[in-house]
């Protein structure tokens, strides 16, 4: 503190006050005053004027500490003041921009349903988001588990299944995870239910797991326990935990569920536990879980693979060191079984990435980015609204000045007005995200994980006041700054006059656009390559006619049909009864895989001939079909003959192959009279006579290749799992009573799952992409209208302030299609230049989309040239119209217009 | 502290601004001297604690004060009572009334001291 006796606070310290009271100042000043007046009074009793200072300085005692005190206090009282001025100026801001608004009905109409639509998407997609990726899963932390799989470099496939022996080794051998269980999908015929005997058979998800899969999620039974080890010998494993949904649904909520038996395939095992309502490992539709219970000569076999395996990383270890851990391993069983393990790796994958998979991640983020853009039209377009109402409000804003408003001050409280604006259309926004969300959820496909737990939480909201914030100051700040300036550049003599927004705002406006117009152009393009691979797909051909087809599964207990010939028994009667339904028109079979991803596959060996290296590590999946399987499908037959029912267990075995492998197998040579054998050249499997050749046909899916393809007759290969396929004439769907009544009759305790005609399976399969294709669709649309409308207004009131002077060109000879050309060229270049950058944009920006392409590039220039056109003629027509009106004024009335 | 009388209680500070503000606003200064001129320097205000009582009673909303300028022309802070404070300054005065009232009684009371 400056308080030297007669000393003076330094001059600059006065200008402190310009920005309020300096409370520091005023303090020195007020002690000093004090201080001198005393010194002063002891002058005037006659001491000489340095004791006098010494005697006032004494007699105040301790200046300095009593100085801090009170510097302190003022200061703490000052902020009080600010805040509490702060507060009643935000009061009468709000005050005052509601009235404002209440002065303007149609532009806050406009501009509050323009927010809330801009929210209220990004607010729903945003929920998906969170619901879907960023919500953890309902494990203890989810994030420290990891999905283990196999890396089978010879198929390429990077998630393959584990043998046990494999297993067993990565998780004694490890020193990286906690845990590691594995597991094995499957489906169990559950009884249950019946009333006076009569029972509908049900289908439901299994898994079966070693005992330790619960310590590994960190999950404890609602009710009851978990598996003991004993429990996954062989013989002991009579146990079954079931799911909340089971046992509310079928199980009818017992109380006393534990102990009781159910019977799942015809065996009956007793529940010792229900899970929480939440669980739901590995999928929703797991109702049971059964200890995993291997015989041991399966626990042998280090090439038989069909182990799942799920992880919990020890604690402090961290994602890369457990796959470098994993990996030695691998590689050291690797090179210590040649024979099984010979191109095998390990791939780990974090539990909440494979719960998500890639692609539904990168959709969902693409679309969270797609409605973000629609957003920034949206404040784009808003931005513009507000321009055009400050040249309105100029006037006003100008008296304001000319009272004393501080240009600070006038911006906060444009500022003010628009935060305003954004939070009440952010509201209406959170009801119209409520609604979007009933609807997307609805029109969703069943696949998207964790989509039932899509909710509007304080998390979403906490976002959607985030962006309201961030709206309310994207679209006000430009247009506060700006007439804030103007008002106090020009004060009241131009806005006397009427208002004209200097080249400055003209500029802004078309800046604005041309961002508009760039994002439109992006946002087209993502949506174009989306629709161009859905289209690619639609037209792939599949190598099958999936129309009128109707497909089934059927699952044969073990324990009823334990032999070949019960089975036999049982599809012959299937296939008999069926076919002589009216309305059918043939029926097949086929085993174990249909449109699946995984199927069972195996190494073979040709008779007669050194295989490739190549050729040894080829796995083709086996299967088992009905003679008519193919001509029911539709399915050419190129070469040979199909199954006759004299293929079977005495007659010699035979297999059909598809065309790609006889090409690459046997080429420039017929495949049919050709023999070879699964498994490599010692495995001890019959050696089988080609005697058909099939046509290709993509049966993993669209967007898989083709790969090679062995079937076996069914009556050879007893398969205990089916899809029974019947081609109609008329609609699929219409039979499924009549074939349900047919199983019923056969075996009544027999359920059938998964009813479906073709078109539904073939379309669930690419219902994740269409949905993506539909919203970013949607959103592109959107984006589309909203900056048409903002290329519109824009250009309408820049026409507008130009009334005078085309009223002047007009008036000296300038012909009306002149002014429409000189308007639409204007506007133009501006939609030019939007055009270009976003061109630019998209390229960068599709890149990122790579994942969701089908059979099209990014960069596809089709796409872009669409886009162009697109953008041109909207852009062509919403600069034409107001050119149009602007140059049919009659120019006397534009010249007396102001 | 070296008050003839000793220390001085807050509230008899608080009283003691409170009446010297009666006869019209003044700064720190002129509240200090006319304590001393009334009391005939008999009460001798702490200079030091004057200002932080002053900020009390300013919080209290019993003076308030603005920047003026002094005497000699020279930028001073006066402080002015309000009208809460005049109440409580009668509250505080009555009450000092009857404490020393019956702080009299009792001494005059036999016996005697004098």
């Amino acid at each position: 503190m400056s308080v030297e006796p007669g000393g003076k606070p330094p001059a600059w310290r006065r200008y402190l006050r310009f920005w309020g009271s300096d409370v520091d100042a005023d303090v020195a000043d007020e002690l000093q005053f004090h201080l001198d007046m005393r010194a002063r009074d002891y002058e005037a009793r006659g001491l000489p004027a340095t004791d006098a200072r010494q005697a006032a300085t004494e007699r105040f005692g301790d200046v300095h500490g009593i100085g801090g005190v009170l510097r302190a206090h003022d200061r703490r009282r000052e902020h009080r003041r600010q805040r509490i001025e702060y507060m009643s100026d935000l009061t009468n801001d709000v005050r005052y921009g509601l009235r404002a608004f209440t002065r303007a009905p149609a532009f806050t109409i406009v501009a509050l349903l323009t927010i809330a639509l801009g929210i209220g998407a990004t607010t729903a997609i945003f929920s998906v988001v969170n619901a879907v990726i960023l919500r953890p899963l309902p494990y203890h932390e989810s994030d420290r588990l990891v999905q283990v799989w196999m890396d089978n470099r010879r198929t390429g496939l990077k998630e393959d299944l584990h043998s046990w022996p494999n297993y067993a080794d990565l998780r004694d051998q490890n020193r990286v995870l906690s845990n590691m269980a594995a597991y094995v999908t499957g489906g169990y015929n559950i009884t249950a239910g019946c009333r006076e005997n009569e029972c509908e058979p049900r289908r439901i998800g299994a898994l079966f797991s070693t005992h330790d899969l619960f310590d590994v999620l960190h999950v404890t039974p609602a009710m009851g326990r978990g598996f003991t080890a004993q429990e996954t010998v062989p013989g002991s494993d009579g146990v079954v935990l079931i799911s909340h949904g089971l046992w509310t649904g079928l199980l009818g909520s017992d109380r006393n569920i534990l102990g009781r038996a159910v019977r799942l395939n015809g065996r009956e095992r007793t529940v010792i536990g229900v899970l929480p309502p939440n669980f739901a490992f590995p999928n929703r539709d797991t109702d049971v879980w059964v200890p995993l219970a291997m015989d041991e000569d399966l626990k042998q076999s280090r090439g038989s693979f069909g182990l799942w395996s799920v992880a919990r990383l020890k604690p402090g270890v961290e994602f890369p060191r457990a796959v470098s851990d994993l990996t030695t391993i691998a590689t050291r069983l690797e090179q210590q079984y040649r024979d099984s393990n010979r191109d095998f790796g390990v791939h780990l994958v974090p539990l909440p990435e494979q719960v998500v998979g890639r692609t539904l991640r990168t959709s969902l983020w693409v679309m969270l980015a797609a409605v973000a853009a629609v957003l920034l039209i949206d404040c784009a377009n808003v931005a513009n609204l507000m321009l055009s109402r400050a040249a309105v409000r100029e006037r006003e804003i100008s008296v304001r000045v000319a009272l004393g408003a501080a240009r600070t001050r006038l911006i906060r409280q444009l500022l003010t007005e628009s935060v305003l604006l954004s939070v009440m259309g952010a509201v209406l926004g959170v009801g119209l995200a409520w609604i979007g969300l009933r609807v997307l959820t609805g029109l969703a496909p069943e696949d998207i994980p964790r989509l039932d737990q899509v909710a509007i939480d304080l998390r979403v909201l906490a976002v959607t006041l985030g962006l309201a914030l961030f709206t309310g100051l994207a679209f006000g700040l430009v247009p506060a700054l700006q007439s804030s300036r103007a008002a106090v550049g020009s004060a009241l003599r131009e806005g006397i006059r009427g208002g004209t927004q200097g080249r400055r705002a003209q500029r802004l406006r078309r800046t604005l656009v041309a961002a508009q117009i760039a994002l439109v152009v992006v946002l087209l393009t993502g949506a174009g390559l989306l629709i161009r691979s859905f289209m690619h797909l639609q037209r792939m051909d599949l190598g099958f006619q999936p129309d009128n087809l109707l497909t089934m599964k059927l699952s044969l207990p073990g324990a009823k049909y334990a032999t070949p010939e019960s089975r036999f028994g049982f599809f012959d009667s299937l296939i008999e009864r069926t076919r002589q339904q009216p309305g059918v028109q043939s029926v097949g079979m086929i085993g174990n895989i249909f449109l699946s991803a995984t199927p069972t596959s195996t190494t073979f060996t040709v008779e007669g001939r050194e295989m490739t290296p190549e050729e040894r590590n080829i796995e083709v999946p086996i299967d088992a079909v009905s003679p008519d399987y193919f001509r029911t499908m539709g399915i050419p037959l190129r070469e040979g003959r199909t199954f006759t029912a004299t293929d079977n267990l005495t007659a010699p075995p035979v297999v059909i192959i598809n065309e790609n492998m006889a090409r690459h197998i046997w080429p420039n040579e017929s495949a049919v009279g050709k023999r070879f054998k699964y498994g490599r050249q010692d495995s001890d499997a019959p050696l089988m006579t080609v005697v058909g050749v099939v046509a290709d046909m993509r049966r993993t899916g669209f967007d898989s290749p083709v790969r090679y393809e062995t079937f076996r007759p069914h009556t050879q290969r007893a398969v205990g799992f089916l899809t029974l396929v019947v081609r109609t004439a008329g609609d699929p769907l219409q039979l499924v009573p009549a074939v349900r009544a047919q199983i019923k009759a056969i075996d009544a305790e027999q359920p059938v799952f998964e009813v479906a005609s073709m078109d539904q399976l073939l379309g669930s399969m690419v219902a994740q992409r269409r949905f993506s294709m539909a919203l970013l669709g949607t959103f592109a649309g959107l984006a589309l209208v909203l900056g048409v409308v903002g290329v519109y207004g824009v250009t309408s009131y820049l026409v507008a302030q130009r009334t005078r002077e085309v009223g002047v060109r007009l008036a000296l000879g300038a012909q009306p299609g002149q002014v429409v050309g000189m308007v639409v060229r204007q506007g133009m270049v501006v939609a030019a230049a939007g055009l270009v950058v976003g061109l630019l944009g998209a390229v960068a920006a599709t890149r990122l989309m790579t994942g969701l392409l089908y059979g099209v590039s990014p960069h596809d220039v089709w796409t872009l040239a669409a886009v162009t056109v697109v953008i041109g003629l909207a852009t062509l027509a919403a600069n034409w119209v107001p050119a149009l009106r602007a140059a049919h004024v009659d120019p006397l009335t534009a010249l007396r217009s102001e | 502290m070296r008050s003839e009388t000793g220390d001085l209680l807050q509230g008899t500070l608080s009283i003691l601004i409170l009446k010297a503000l009666l006869g019209g606003a003044a700064h720190g200064y002129g509240i200090a001297r006319w304590v001393e001129a009334t009391t005939d320097d008999v009460l001798r205000i702490e200079e030091g604690s004057l200002y932080p009582a002053l900020r009390r009673l300013e919080d209290n909303g019993w003076v308030s004060s603005e920047w003026g300028l002094s005497e000699n022309n020279r930028r001073a802070r006066f402080y002015t009572i309000t009208r809460a404070g005049r109440a409580h300054l009668r509250a505080e005065a009555s009450v000092w009334f009857r404490y020393a009232g019956a702080v009299t009684q009792v001494l005059r009371s036999s016996p005697s001291l004098a």
